[in-house]
Parts: C-alpha cells; sequence; structure tokens
C-alpha cells in the first residue's frame, strides 16, 4: 500500500503551500459571494419581468375568469410589470399590436372559467409582436399555469364530491354535498391563488435554483478544475527535481507510483470540493440539496475526472510552465464552456452540445440536479460519464508518463 | 562479488551512451567512475540501479539478474543522485521518513532510523526544518541521508559534490569514507579526480561510454608512458640540444612547440634523472630558467588516453 503514502505525502506537500492552498479554497468562496449576489436576478423568483402592456378580450364573464385576470395578472406580483387594457374585439386587439401600442395579446373564449371548473379546457388565444417573445412566454408560462392549478383543483373536487356520494347513502346524518364540495373547491381555488413562480416555474414542481446556489456549484466545479494543472505540476515537478526518479528507483512497482500520484491529486481536489461545500453552505447559506450523499458521490466522481486529467496532462506536457498556461487556458475554456460563467443555457444549441467534453458541465448539472431534487437514477449518466474521463485519462496518461 | 557488469548496451535512438562496459565490484570495495562530463556515468549508474531499461549485457547483484529480480536488488542499493531529490517544502524528518517507507520501513523502527541518519549526517538539530532552508551542503547531507535510512548493501553516488563549498564537500568525503569503512560497498561517480583517488580502491575512466581504463590507482598511473612530466622553462633552444635530451635514458617523449619557451619532457624516473636533463640543457646552450616535476596522475593519464583534460 505504498500509493497511500506517495497520496498522503502529496496532500501534505499541498498542505504545506499554505498560501496557494488558502487561495484556492477562498478565491471560491468569495467569487461565489460577488456573483451569486450581483446576478441573482438571473435566478431568484422574484425577478420582475420586463414591463409588458398587455391587451385583453373577454368572451367570458365567471368567477374563475376574473381571478384570472383580478387576482393574477393584476395581482401584487404582477400589477407593476402588467398594465392590462381591455378590448372588446379581437380585432380591435390585433390593430393595437400592429401599432405596437400594446406588447401581446389575450383573447379568453366564451366558457372558459366554467370549462376549467369541469375539466374542459379551453383554448385562450395569445397574439404576440415578434419582438416581445419574453413577454409573451413569460405570459403563456403564467396562463398555463394558472389553468394547470385549476384543472388539478377541479380533479381534485371532481373526485372528492364522486367519493363522497358513494359514503353518503350508508350515513345516518344529512350531508349538504353540494355544500361542502363548494367550500373545498373554494379553498381549493385560494391555494390556486396563491404566489406564483414568475419566471423559473418548473414543470415538474422542483424549488427554482437562486443565483449564490448556482454560482456556488460553478465556482466549485471551476476551482475543483483547477487542481488537474496543480496535480499535472506536482508530478512534472517530481519529474524535474528527479524525485521521480528516486521513486522509481526504490522498491516501489510503477503502477504504485502512478496510482499515487493520482490519489494525490484526488485527496487535495476531495479536500477542496469538501471545505467549500461547508464553507458555503455556513459562511453564505448555500442549500446543497436535502441529498448530501448523492452530492458527495457526485463530487467523488469529479475529483475522479479532475485527477485522472492531472495524469494526462503530465503525461503529455514535459515543462511546467507550459502545464501552467495550458492549464490555466484549458481551465478557463472548460469553466466558460461547462457554464461556470455564464448558464450553460444562454449558450447556442452547437455550444451547448459540445459543452459536454467538459467534465464541469456534468459535475455543474448534477449538482443543480441534486440542489433541485432528483432521483438516483437521474444521476447514473453523469457519474458514469465523470468515472470513464478519470480512468480514461489516467490509463492515457500512466502510459506516456515519463520518469525523466 | 557483490556487483558484475556484462558486456551493457544502452542507447537513445542512434545515439549510443552506453557501450559494452563490463567490470565487477567486490563486497566492501570503494568503486570509483571517472568521466568527464557526458560521459555516459549518470546512464551507467541508472542502469545498474534499474531505473532505466538496458538494450543489451546483464547487471547481477549477489548474483541475481535485475531484471529478473528488480525490486529484490533495489532493496539492497541506495542511490545518491546528482540533483537534491528532495521534497523542498517538507522537513529534513519528514523526507527521510517517507523514503523510509518507500524502502518498506515503518513505525518505531522507520522513526529510530530517522534519528540515526540525522546524526550521522550532521543534522539532528535541524531536522524539524524545511529542505528549502537548507544551505547546498546540508541539502546535499540529506540526500545522502534517504539513501542510507534501509541500511543499503550497495551505495551509489552519482557526483555527490556537485555545486557545494569546499567544507561541505570534505565533510561528505568524510562521510563516504566512514560508510566505506563500515563495510558498505560503494560506487562513486565524480569528474574529479582528487575525490576518486581519495576515497576509492579501484577506479574506470570512463568516457563516450566506454570503460577506457580500470584498475588502482597506482596500475592505472603505472600504464602511463612516461609516468612523469618534466617541464622546462627555457632561453635559447636549439634543434641539437633537444635531440641530445632526447637520447638520455628513461626520457620517452619531448613536445617543442615553436616559438615557445616550454619544453614538456616525459620521462621515467624524473627525480633521477632531471639532473642529467637540465645538464644536458646548459651544455648545449640552453638558459634553463625554471623546472618543474610533474607526478603521474588520473588526469594526465586521461590526457593522454583521450587527448583531453576531464574538465574540458
Amino acid at each position: 500500500m505504498k500509493f497511500f503514502t506517495i497520496a498522503f505525502k502529496d496532500l501534505k506537500v499541498r498542505l504545506s503551500d499554505k498560501k496557494g492552498f488558502i487561495s484556492l479554497l477562498l478565491m471560491p468562496i468569495i467569487l461565489t459571494a460577488i456573483l451569486g449576489s450581483a446576478l441573482s436576478g438571473m435566478f431568484a423568483d422574484t425577478v420582475s419581468m420586463p414591463h409588458t402592456e398587455l391587451g385583453i378580450v373577454l368572451h367570458d364573464q365567471n368567477e374563475i375568469t376574473d381571478q384570472f385576470v383580478e387576482e393574477v395578472l393584476q395581482g401584487d406580483i404582477l400589477s407593476e410589470s402588467i398594465t392590462l387594457k381591455k378590448f372588446s374585439s379581437q380585432s380591435d386587439l390585433k390593430i393595437d399590436i400592429e401599432n405596437q401600442t400594446v406588447d401581446l395579446g389575450l383573447v379568453i373564449p366564451k366558457g372558459w372559467g366554467e370549462g376549467l371548473q369541469n375539466g374542459e379546457e379551453k383554448d385562450v388565444m395569445v397574439f404576440t409582436d415578434p419582438s416581445k417573445q419574453l413577454q409573451s412566454s413569460i405570459v403563456e408560462s403564467i396562463t398555463m399555469s394558472f389553468i394547470d392549478r385549476i384543472a388539478s383543483i377541479s380533479t381534485a373536487t371532481q373526485v372528492f364530491s364522486q367519493e363522497l356520494a358513494m359514503i353518503a347513502p350508508v350515513t345516518d346524518q344529512e350531508i349538504n354535498v353540494r355544500e361542502i364540495v363548494g367550500d373545498v373547491s373554494n379553498q381549493l381555488v385560494a391555494v390556486a391563488d396563491s404566489e406564483m413562480n414568475v419566471v423559473t416555474a418548473e414543470e415538474d414542481g422542483k424549488t427554482p435554483i437562486s443565483g449564490m446556489q448556482y454560482y456556488a456549484a460553478a465556482m466549485g466545479a471551476m476551482f475543483v478544475l483547477f487542481n488537474a494543472t496543480i496535480g499535472a505540476k506536482s508530478i512534472i515537478q517530481e519529474r524535474n527535481i528527479e524525485t521521480l526518479a528516486r521513486l522509481m528507483s526504490s522498491p516501489v512497482r510503477l503502477n504504485s507510483i502512478i496510482i499515487g500520484k493520482f490519489l494525490g491529486t484526488f485527496y487535495v481536489s476531495f479536500l477542496q470540493f469538501s471545505v467549500f461545500i461547508l464553507a458555503t453552505h455556513y459562511l453564505l447559506g448555500v442549500g446543497w440539496g436535502s441529498n448530501l450523499f448523492q452530492t458527495l458521490v457526485i463530487g467523488l466522481s469529479y475529483c475522479i475526472a479532475v485527477s485522472g486529467i492531472a495524469m494526462i496532462i503530465a503525461g503529455l506536457i514535459v515543462e511546467e510552465k507550459t502545464a501552467d498556461t495550458v492549464g490555466g487556458i484549458g481551465v478557463q475554456i472548460f469553466a466558460l464552456l461547462g457554464g461556470s460563467m455564464i448558464p450553460i443555457g444562454a449558450f447556442p444549441e452547437k455550444l451547448q452540445l459540445v459543452a459536454n467534453i467538459a467534465p464541469n458541465k456534468w459535475f455543474l448539472d448534477s449538482l443543480l440536479e441534486v440542489m433541485n431534487g432528483t432521483t438516483w437514477g437521474a444521476l447514473v449518466l453523469p457519474i458514469t460519464v465523470l468515472l470513464l474521463i478519470g480512468v480514461a485519462s489516467l490509463m492515457i496518461g500512466s502510459l506516456r508518463l515519463r520518469v525523466r | 562479488m557483490m556487483l558484475e557488469v556484462k558486456h551493457l548496451m544502452k542507447s537513445y535512438g542512434k545515439r549510443q551512451i552506453v557501450k559494452d562496459v563490463s567490470f565487477t565490484i567486490n563486497k566492501g570495495e570503494s568503486f570509483g567512475l571517472l568521466g568527464p562530463n557526458g560521459a555516459g556515468k549518470s546512464t551507467l549508474i541508472s542502469t545498474i540501479c534499474g531505473l532505466i531499461s538496458y538494450d543489451q549485457g546483464e547487471v547481477y547483484v549477489n548474483n541475481q539478474s535485475i531484471k529478473k529480480f528488480p525490486l529484490v536488488i533495489k532493496q539492497k542499493i541506495g542511490i545518491v543522485p546528482q540533483e537534491i531529490a528532495l521534497y523542498p517544502t517538507m522537513s529534513a524528518k519528514d523526507n527521510l521518513m517517507f523514503w523510509g517507507k518507500m524502502y518498506g520501513l515503518k513505525g518505531a523502527k522507520a522513526s529510530k532510523r530517522v534519528n540515526e541518519v540525522l546524526e550521522f549526517v550532521d543534522l539532528k538539530d535541524r531536522a524539524k526544518d524545511r529542505i528549502e532552508t537548507f544551505s547546498g551542503g546540508m541539502k546535499r547531507r540529506i540526500n545522502i541521508g534517504a539513501a542510507l535510512m534501509h541500511e543499503p548493501e550497495i551505495l551509489i553516488m552519482d557526483e555527490p559534490t556537485v555545486g557545494i563549498d569546499p567544507q561541505s564537500r570534505n565533510h561528505i568525503l568524510e562521510t563516504v569514507k566512514k560508510l566505506n569503512e563500515s563495510g558498505k560497498t560503494i560506487i562513486y561517480t565524480s569528474h574529479y579526480m582528487e575525490e576518486v583517488e581519495y576515497l576509492c580502491d579501484r577506479i574506470g575512466i570512463i568516457d563516450n561510454g566506454e570503460v577506457i581504463a580500470l584498475g588502482t590507482q597506482k596500475e592505472l598511473c603505472n600504464r602511463l608512458a612516461g609516468g612523469s612530466v618534466v617541464h622546462l622553462d627555457v632561453e635559447n633552444k636549439t634543434e641539437q640540444g633537444i635531440d641530445s635530451i632526447n637520447e638520455i635514458k628513461n626520457v620517452k617523449h619531448i613536445v617543442s612547440k615553436q616559438n615557445e619557451t616550454k619544453l614538456e619532457i616525459y620521462v621515467n624516473e624524473a627525480h633521477e634523472t632531471m639532473g642529467e636533463i637540465v645538464t644536458t640543457a646548459v651544455n648545449h646552450g640552453i638558459k634553463v630558467l625554471a623546472v618543474e616535476v610533474q607526478e603521474p596522475n588520473l588526469e594526465s593519464l586521461f590526457l593522454q588516453l583521450t587527448g583531453r583534460t576531464l574538465r574540458d
């Protein structure tokens, strides 16, 4: 087990460089705090949509329709963002959209509210100025969210009334089924009227990620990736000062030396990752998700990938300075590509596809999934990809490793 | 026989670095490999200690082939590399402990050995200091100490005094002497003739990857044609006078360059013949200004064998 001694020695050497290690720990925490606060608007659920002139044609008069118009579109959250203008006809609305006096229009068909209550959905028409796609998407999302909620309530109410009707004949007491159903329905409508998630409304009802959470994961991914360069430099340094040759002259098998060096980078990476998680949680209040074990497994897989990449860099590069330059640039590119600087969703589709080569992309995506709450099944692919990157890099790096 | 090197060959591409080298070293012997920089000493050492593979030939330690039993043989060898192969940000103690563990030392035994080695290299008071804070000489001593941790049977030292002050150099030479006197087999490579002369029982002179001379210091010096050199500083040198000196018994060869006032006379039994040389010169009208006798040494042997000095 001499590889443990070699790995532990590497950890000791890295920890003895207090300045370097502290900066590797502090920098991501500071950057997380700055970016998480500064860019929270891109993520937080309190973000305001661009001001929108919304035209509406109401062919329907119903409690549900009124609720949608008065309490959702003109409710506390959206009243500052949406100015509502009522139109009597669809053609008037279209003219105003063409004249750009309103940004987009909604046409609520006759019987829409009642239809929703009865589980019969009628289409709402949305007219948009092509330059106002964002507002259009947001309003569509709000409308769909409202429809989903009412539809759920309607279904729940119907099931409840059917069940109640079946129970009623065997009870002695008189039951006003209609009244109870109405009460239940009203209570559920109140739920439907509760605060809505405006921008990051998730289809599956997951908790949205805050800016602080995103940048904690993103900075963690980027700074752990720096260990690939640092680990490679440690091997190159050992080659230069001939400690690697001395190790090779000792009765230690080559694979023990390789595994030892690989584990050395792994120890440091995982230590950095663990300290970073604790520090961001306690100092910045970052929530890393409810399943810490998932976070740790993803972290372990990523650290294996990073340690493998260190071996491949050390195998391909001879000079320490070259490793520094290539590694530094490589980490920056991977960080950008992997979403550590800007969320990957902002990239063109093709670039998003290319981003799959970046291990930090897989790591970051998985961490965000875990923060959101996810299943182990959803993590199988990223964990496999990260482990494959680690093992393949270790093998290639080992084949290319030179003692002198 | 402790170590046997048989027809060893090593090439890098088309360049042959070690050319058919053979020698043996007995237990407890101190063997010197003397040669200029780039002669192939370090490559030869690296093949002997199993760091690099060789193309042809064989290396045996205690009659075991290093190809067949690499780990067993590596355990018997302690290598002191030319570079300071230590971790600069770790303490002397931690470095020694690490290298001890690489050779299988553990626990209390390893700690005890660390203290012994620190005492031996006279650095016990600096045990907890980082290597990077040490002087060049101190680093060299810990570099030797790391090779001694597992008490090897053979100690291979590759130019262990390069780049250090004379005081530290003396300290290291005394350390090596002490180790040899305690029974350790030593292979010492250097391009410093005086170090090899001082430390080694037998010497191999290596140049361009070949061992060009091998034997004790006395044996090697006896191989010099015209053992000593008498240097004469003269005026009015004449061809007739030089011819007369050349006819003196024991004089082997004379080098006289045109327009120079010096004569180099290669001679056996220099001190006995010197008087006759000076008398002959004076009798032929040559004015002798100064006389210097250079005794035979490895440097002059190397010069004679290769036409270059060791530090060329």
